[in-house]
């Protein structure tokens, strides 16, 4: 499980998402001024591992540590990039020096301000070898973080680095809280000081964890009292809670969103298209996966439609690229055929052949078979692995299937590179800078070139591309990465999942933006008449 | 031969266990015959037909990918029935040997071989096959194996206080003056001897066999797709149980069926082969 909102890369356990949406029901918005009170209640599917941003990787603590913290920048409701703890900004002409102007009235939770100090103190924690995060490259870039004045900082880069921006959506964290502790295991990991909407208040592990409204956050305080975070491992548990409505909000299956009307008679259903793809992807280190031929074959052998309409149940897309239709950088590429004949015929011309008869396909005389990996706990690629398995039957080819509990598989399988292909999913950052993802220097064993992909002129783009601030120049050196990987697929593309959510129809003023239903959280309310957890405040 | 013929008919007599017998000899030649009898192809998928319920075609509906739940359940007796044939033999083997040479020759042979199944008595047997298939593969193989080296102390326990006390019987006096080898003496003339228990021991012991199978499967680690058991079919149900009640339903019907046929069988064997109940 990785994280989805802070704007790096992710391997992704579920569908995650920032999107465009598309609301089923409408709910009556009411009447009346907002009135503080409730709680909000939503589930997660396993335990946090860490309350510091710096340090989280995995999805759980991302969701938790998004209410607790605030980065310079953020994305706005239109997916533009906008000021969060910055009043504002300015990038100089050559694109090298980014000066930041911090907002005065912010508070940590524990009421001391917050300065350029704790920036400056973010930014030397992110570089410093010491701390385990995975965020350190981008920061790695910036040659000096220099504080003009208690307010004023300025990031002076050594080149220019196109989504320089949005790597300073990263969470700033407090100096005063951490100076002197040993960072990876300060206390401070489980009992979080932040300066968002929501300030920390308890955590029982692999029960919950509970947070309480900020009153002195700088954009006003939140009007739902309390923020809590259930932790059911099981999605049809989670399902059960919602028709006990004991979840005020719960991420839905394809089959959950299909289900009886009846079950959401207090729910709102909501539908976003995603940043995530997921494909089948195989390992260039082991013959014959190496050979363009092989995986030409495999991907006309599959009917992707199977999967699209059987699994996803038509709430994901078929896209034979990297990028989804609401990137900037997304160009129309034409979809993968079906044609399990040619694909016998590619599979003759290079050495696999029936020799005995047996319905399966030998590869230089011996027989073959491959082992396609999945994560457990994603139904969708568990069912697609087996829609896979059935149509490459059909054409000779004997395929194994293993699903195995993620931490396990990333780092026993992917980081060792022990698979012969995995079914899998990266949940990108909005920026279409992919370049950790497909350049050959990428490939060493934690690195997220696991497939191995090489393509030098590939290799170039990517380079070209993140150096380049010209939005026009960007574009079109990322539809050539499109039109390059559609001669050479990096890996077979699967889907684009839509993310699929229930919410509670007690809420008010819960809006339908681009980015996702929840982007104005701290203005949902709910009526006095139906409030239906109340606390003395 | 009067003797068994008059036991046999104790065991029809009995009618619980006489339709357990029933329901297990159904099972087992669904089991043998499955090809036959199941009315499609167990891993033949129809993606626009899945979740569908129960009806002519589909006998008991479909599942997530269209299977055919019916033909996949018979299918699954094949897994169930050989893993627990397989699993009762492998603790069978280990559990008669153990258990004679121990009762037999006593003394430090004994000491050691119970201390060691004493040892192995520590361990929660279901955590301790979960260890092992979480080292190797999973696969309906390695659960077989498993759950039979698992589980034969409770048998080598019983047989050795069996064999105690057979060994100091006359006949015992007469094999060995008359110089029978020593394999020969266990198992020609003791081990006929304590046959009994040993028989209600396998009987209960393909249950709890079928149980664990059921139960490795349904957490992922048993048959492994496209082949299915019941443990798995329960599995997938799991996650659809407020559109599709079939899936949990039929397997679990038949895991329950199985189980307790075998152990009501287990049970009459019991009564029947106690010496102690005088009626015959």
């Amino acid at each position: 499980m990785k994280n989805k909102l802070i704007p790096f890369l992710f391997l992704f356990f579920a569908a995650c998402s920032s999107g465009v949406t598309d609301k089923k029901h409408e709910s009556p918005q009411y009447d009346g001024a907002p009135v503080y009170g409730d709680a909000f209640i939503t589930a997660i599917a396993s335990d946090a591992s860490f309350l510091n941003p710096i340090l989280a990787s995995d999805t759980p603590s991302g969701a938790v540590n998004a209410m607790l913290f605030n980065g310079l920048l953020k994305y706005d409701e239109n997916l533009n990039i906008a000021c969060d703890l910055a009043e504002s900004f300015e990038v100089s002409q050559d694109g090298l020096v980014i000066t930041f102007r911090l907002k005065r009235n912010v508070k940590w939770h524990d009421g001391k301000p917050f300065t350029a100090k704790d920036v400056k103190f973010t930014y030397d924690i992110l570089v410093d070898t010491n701390t385990k995060t995975p965020y350190s490259s981008s920061f790695m870039l910036v040659k000096e973080l220099e504080i003009v004045d208690d307010y004023t900082v300025k990031a002076h880069y050594e080149q220019p680095f196109a989504p320089n921006l949005e790597s300073w959506g990263m969470s700033i964290i407090a100096e005063h809280v951490f100076r002197g502790t040993n960072f990876n295991d300060a206390p401070a990991n489980r009992k979080p000081v932040g300066t968002g909407p929501y300030k920390f208040e308890s955590w029982q592990t692999d029960q919950k964890i509970v947070l309480k409204a900020n009153p002195d956050y700088f954009e006003g305080k939140p009007y739902l009292s309390k923020y809590i975070i259930r932790i059911v491992p099981d999605s049809s548990v989670q399902f059960l809670e919602l028709r006990n409505e004991s979840l005020d909000s719960v991420d839905l299956t394809p089959d959950q969103w299909n289900a009886y009307d009846s079950f959401f008679k207090s729910y709102d259903k909501y539908r976003q298209a995603t940043f995530s793809f997921t494909f089948l992807g195989f390992n260039r280190l082991r013959k014959p996966f190496d050979n363009k031929d092989f995986m030409k074959a495999v991907e006309l052998a599959i009917n992707k439609k199977d999967i699209i309409d059987g699994v996803l149940l038509g709430t994901g897309i078929e896209i034979n690229g990297i990028y989804p239709p609401q990137s900037w950088a997304y160009k129309e590429i034409p979809k993968s055929e079906y044609d399990p004949k040619k694909a016998l015929d590619i599979l003759k011309s290079i050495g696999f052949l029936d020799i005995d008869n047996d319905g399966y396909l030998e590869y230089n005389g011996k027989p073959f078979d491959f082992t396609i990996t999945t994560n457990q706990g994603n139904k969708q690629r568990e069912l697609s692995a087996e829609i896979i398995q059935q149509h490459l039957k059909k054409i000779g080819i004997n395929v194994n299937i293993r699903i195995i509990e993620f931490s396990t598989f990333i780092n026993q399988y992917i980081a060792k590179r022990e698979f012969d292909a995995v079914i899998i999913g990266w949940s990108t950052t909005l920026d279409p800078d992919q370049y950790s993802l497909w350049h050959s220097g990428q490939t060493a064993p934690r690195q997220y070139n696991f497939l191995s992909y090489n393509n030098p002129k590939i290799d170039k783009l990517l380079e070209q591309a993140r150096t380049t601030f010209d939005m026009g120049k960007r574009k079109k050196m990322y539809h050539e990465i499109q039109d390059i990987m559609y001669e050479d697929p990096p890996c077979i593309f699967l889907y684009f999942p839509d993310s699929l959510s229930a919410l509670h129809k007690r809420f008010r003023d819960v809006k339908d933006f681009p980015i996702g239903v929840g982007y104005n959280f701290i203005e949902w309310w709910t009526p006095r008449a139906e409030v239906k957890y109340s606390f003395q405040e | 031969m009067l003797f068994e013929k008059i036991k046999m008919k104790k065991l029809f007599r009995n009618k619980p266990a006489f339709c357990a017998l029933i329901l297990i000899s159904i099972i087992v030649i669904t089991a043998v015959f499955a090809p036959f009898i199941a009315t499609h192809d167990p891993s033949a998928q129809d993606l626009p037909r899945r979740l569908s319920a129960p009806s002519a075609a589909h006998l008991l509906g479909t599942d997530d990918l269209g299977r055919d739940v019916f033909s996949r359940t018979v299918y699954g007796a094949r897994v169930s029935i050989s893993v627990g044939f397989f699993a009762v033999l492998i603790t069978l083997f280990i559990g008669v040997i153990l258990g004679m040479v121990s009762g037999y020759f006593g003394g430090w042979v004994d000491s050691v071989i119970m201390r060691f199944t004493d040892i192995m008595l520590c361990f929660p047997t279901f955590f301790l096959i979960l260890i092992v298939i979480a080292f190797f593969e999973p696969s309906i193989i390695n659960v077989m194996v498993v759950i039979g080296i698992t589980s034969w102390t409770g048998l080598a326990r019983i047989v050795r206080a069996e064999v105690l006390s057979i060994r100091e019987r006359e006949f015992v006096l007469a094999s060995k003056m008359l110089a029978v080898s020593k394999t020969r003496l266990l198992f020609a003339h003791i081990l006929p001897n304590a046959v009994s228990p040993i028989i209600v021991y396998a009987a209960i012991g393909m249950s709890a066999a079928v149980l664990t199978e059921s139960g490795l499967s349904f957490l992922g680690l048993g048959a492994q797709p496209p082949m299915s058991s019941w443990g798995q079919i329960l599995m997938q149900g799991k996650d659809y149980i407020y559109v599709a009640w079939w899936l949990s339903l039929f397997p679990g019907i038949m895991i329950l069926l199985t189980v307790l046929s075998f152990n009501m069988i287990g049970e009459a064997l019991r009564d029947i082969l106690d010496p102690k109940d005088s009626k015959i």
